[in-house]
């Protein structure tokens, strides 16, 4: 979702508006809201994100009841990539109060960038074709695009899969604004492609058997999504393998173009469902305003991890304090499938380490 | 006895070529027709249910439908942590899903729609799904023709499902919030689709005391897939039918009108071959298409039954086929000879129609039955298919026996050939050929059927050549009807008595010295399984 992300995380007003949790605008109100009631408000509405590109504006207006998916897409991609980086230097952080939630750290183009973008931009594929199933997108899957009446397709021979629906919201979103000739937006662009092949990738298939007497002389096939924490430990693979590049410059007839060229030679190159970056991240130990590090200090860390988030990695080495707190704890819950839990309250001493 | 008059015999090679050419045609024809013009036999279409809140708790649930989108739609929560922050009860959440999707109707030419079950349940280290788990759901089916219209309820019924889940990783603390992988659940299943628009109202029902829906984890999400037939492959499919019936009907007239033209009384395995047209043709009738215009829900039941008919009769013809061949000195033309073998088709028929009626004749009534839901049903069903599966053994062992018998009397009748006159010799080749390539057609469409199920099976369903999609699955269905069709013209064509025995039998004695020679031979080769003319037989070897 570069390119989304790119206005929702760095253009302040729409960051807000699209990544929802307590930044409530217009898009949080219309995901929650009654879909149809926003159709009147369509030009309002998509004139009121600022920050689109004149074709993200395009897109917004024709396919205005899918935005809220969008938003949400982007939600549940930033949800993952908080998931897992939990317990990291870096851990996904947004700032709410900061109209750029996540604030400088993405304008550089490192591994971290490039896995948000890749993870946003498969969070929108998964949250579209998501809401295709859900009906609240009236336009999945029996595209306008064939030649006969979108009614009389269906009838005659059913609509083709939301999957390829919802990638190509994501393309057409969130690589709008990444048609730039430099090297971050190519990067951009592989990534979120990358993001949207994962989603495509780990579609599975399930059959049923419905034949005579239920044989399987006739069986139909369906893809299903996986859940999306799947798609997130595939990314944070690709995050922990990701490929670094050498930006090379071309000289075309449009102009300079900026390319990507792996860095090292002797590695396998590349493929496009690989993360692709060419500027190193800063270490995330002390705050640095300007790299967009917050620093660890004051984080929990573990104190018998001996990895990434034990106390002794965590803190750079600076050493923890430790506390002993009372918490109050649900226990000997009895769980009802839904919002109902009967608990008794248990109070629990905890030892919390935290960085110095 | 019935064998040596029929036309197979008496044509000669270069018109069996032109037949079998012309139903190779045919046949590529049926094919092309599945795989080119028909869309794909089915569409699954799935989805997600709505979480509607039943704001005040209705009693008069009867009147009260939740719609997921559209004009009127129902108080809508995301997820549950809401559901949970407003303190809404399990009990008033209605699970709401609107068939089809928005923008689209359902049609009359869909034939059937058959939903299937899925749960997303996320792991919960202190709210894990129990052994055995099963769930309750109280669900509703309503319609309407129109989008503006009232709901109108079309059952209405609780039912249990066992919950099959596995969870693949870890049960940590990390893993918490991953899905188990739950089985399929069957759902519902209606036998025709003559309304516009349906809707399905799901709640799960808490009850603590009697311990309903207790210990069945922290379901997130409903997920439906609902499977119709496409109208596009229904049209090219009625089609085929209103095209085939009137072909094999006339063709088994001509061949009845020849049988009653002899002098004898038909011998059972024309009988046979004429009832395997007629079971063929009550297959091939298109009452289909007055599911179209009526709300007949039988008519998926039917089709089952008169698919196990045509089958039934198939399976008993080669028995016959191959017993009339076996040219061993015992009498058979009779039905009772063959009760060893038919017994078992009759038998296991019999229990799959007990089972079907189990399954699809429960579901006229209540259309979310599932035999296979209770503990019972489930061992009722595997007992049926169990025992009509050792029937299919039973029988397969019988067949391939009398095959084999067939194949060691012919080498037998082999062995004798060069003590004949050439002409004698020439015409028992002729019939032993004639005997072994119907064998193989026979083996031929049999592995064919295999290999285009299997392909069928295997295949994702449409090949891209160049600019056509080639639909597999619908060509396997056009052409294994189509060739099952050819297969029965055929032998109706083929079998039927031959014009130059019932003429020249009668030994009129006009034939040049060929023919009379030809005669005498199709006469005793006719008889060759016939113990009265074993005599005539003996006789004949004994002055060579």
């Amino acid at each position: 979702m570069a390119g989304a992300v790119s206005p929702l995380l760095k253009r302040p007003p729409l960051a807000p508006a699209l990544t929802v949790p307590e930044g409530q605008p217009v898009c949080v109100s219309l995901a929650v809201g009654h879909q149809y009631s926003s159709l009147g408000t369509q030009p309002i509405l998509c004139g009121s994100i600022p920050g689109l590109v004149p074709k993200q504006l395009r897109f917004c207006r024709n396919y205005v009841e899918i935005m809220p998916s969008v938003a949400e897409g982007v939600k549940i991609g930033i949800q993952e990539c908080q998931h897992q980086f939990r317990g990291r230097r870096w851990n996904c952080t947004t700032i709410n109060d900061n109209l750029a939630i996540f604030g400088p750290v993405l304008d550089k183009a490192t591994r971290e960038s490039a896995f948000v973008h890749a993870i946003a931009s498969a969070g929108v594929a998964f949250a579209v074709t998501r809401s295709c199933a859900e009906g609240s997108a009236t336009i999945c899957g029996c595209d306008t695009r064939h030649k006969v009446p979108p009614g009389e397709g269906w009838k005659w021979g059913g609509c083709s899969e939301d999957v390829e629906f919802g990638s190509m919201v994501s393309r057409e979103f969130a690589d709008a604004r990444e048609n730039r000739p430099d090297a971050r937006s190519a990067m951009n662009r592989h990534n979120n492609e990358a993001g949207r092949v994962s989603i495509t990738d780990h579609m599975y298939l399930k059959c049923k058997c419905h034949g005579l007497s239920g044989s399987c002389e006739v069986k139909t096939c369906w893809w299903s999504q996986p859940d999306f924490r799947v798609i997130g430990d595939y990314m944070k693979d690709k995050y922990d393998s990701a490929s670094e590049m050498v930006v090379e410059k071309h000289r075309e007839s449009r102009g300079w173009v900026e390319t990507l060229r792996p860095k090292y030679t002797f590695f396998k190159p590349p493929t496009d469902r690989d993360l692709v970056y060419y500027e190193n991240s800063p270490n995330f130990c002390e705050p640095n305003p300007e790299t967009g590090s917050f620093g660890t200090r004051d984080r929990v860390c573990n104190l018998t991890s001996h990895g990434i988030d034990g106390c002794d990695l965590l803190c750079c080495g600076r050493g923890h304090n430790t506390r002993t707190e009372k918490r109050k704890e649900k226990c000997h819950c009895i769980f009802h499938w839904c919002c109902y839990v009967s608990c008794q309250e248990c109070v629990r001493v905890y030892d919390v380490h935290t960085c110095k | 006895m019935k064998m040596a008059g029929a036309i197979i015999e008496n044509m000669s090679t270069k018109k069996l070529l032109i037949v079998g050419v012309i139903l190779l045609l045919f046949q590529v024809f049926s094919f092309m027709v599945g795989g080119l013009i028909a869309p794909s036999p089915t569409t699954a279409v799935p989805y997600i249910a709505t979480k509607c809140v039943d704001v005040v708790h209705h009693n008069q649930r009867k009147n009260k439908w939740f719609t997921p989108w559209g004009p009127n739609q129902c108080n809508k929560i995301r997820d549950f942590e809401e559901a949970t922050a407003k303190r809404i009860e399990a009990n008033n959440i209605v699970f709401a899903v609107h068939i089809p999707g928005p923008n689209k109707e359902m049609s009359a030419w869909f034939q059937f729609m058959l939903v299937i079950l899925q749960f997303d349940i996320a792991f919960k280290m202190y709210n894990q799904i129990d052994d055995g788990a099963v769930v309750t759901i109280d669900v509703g089916l309503a319609y309407r023709d129109d989008s503006v219209s009232e709901w109108t309820e079309m059952a209405h019924s609780i039912e249990q499902r066992k919950l099959s889940c596995n969870f693949t990783t870890e049960k940590t603390i990390e893993n918490e919030g991953r899905y188990y992988e739950c089985d399929l659940l069957p759902f519902m299943e209606v036998g025709n689709v003559a309304h516009k628009y349906y809707l399905l109202n799901i709640r799960l029902p808490v009850n603590e005391r009697k311990q309903v829906n207790i210990g069945i984890g922290e379901i997130k999400d409903i997920r439906l897939v609902g499977i119709h037939q496409n109208g596009g492959f229904t049209k090219v499919w009625f089609a085929m039918k209103t095209f085939l019936t009137p072909s094999i009907l006339i063709i088994m007239i001509w061949y009845w009108r020849r049988i009653t033209l002899m002098t004898r009384p038909p011998v059972l395995l024309e009988k046979m071959i004429f009832a395997l047209g007629l079971s063929m043709t009550f297959i091939n009738i298109p009452v289909e298409w007055f599911s179209v215009g009526f709300n007949w829900t039988w008519m998926l039941l039917f089709g089952d039954i008169r698919q196990g008919i045509f089958y039934a009769m198939l399976l008993s013809f080669w028995i016959i086929f191959c017993g009339e061949h076996l040219m061993d000195q015992t009498e058979r033309n009779r039905f009772s000879v063959y009760w060893k073998q038919i017994g078992p088709i009759v038998f296991g028929s019999f229990c799959l129609f007990i089972f079907d009626m189990c399954e699809r004749g429960v579901q006229l009534k209540n259309p979310f039955f599932s035999i296979w839901a209770s503990e019972v049903g489930t061992e009722l069903a595997m007992a049926f298919i169990i025992v009509a599966g050792i029937c299919a053994c039973l029988y397969f062992l019988f067949l391939c026996f009398m095959v084999y018998q067939v194949f060691r009397n012919i080498s037998g009748k082999r062995s004798s050939l060069p003590a004949m006159t050439r002409a004698r010799r020439l015409h028992y080749e002729g019939l032993i050929f004639r005997f072994k390539f119907l064998m193989l057609v026979t083996l031929a469409c049999a592995a064919m059927t295999v290999i285009f199920f299997i392909i069928s099976q295997v295949n994702e369903g449409h090949w891209h050549w160049g600019d056509y999609t080639v639909q597999v699955n619908s060509a396997f269905f056009t052409g294994i009807y189509g060739m099952w069709n050819l297969y029965v013209f055929a032998l109706l064509f083929l079998y039927a008595p031959s014009h130059k025995q019932y003429g020249d039998g009668q030994s009129n004695g006009d034939q040049g010295a060929n023919s009379g020679e030809d005669i005498q031979l199709t006469t005793t080769i006719t008889h060759v399984d016939g113990p009265t003319e074993i005599y005539k037989m003996t006789g004949k070897e004994s002055q060579e």
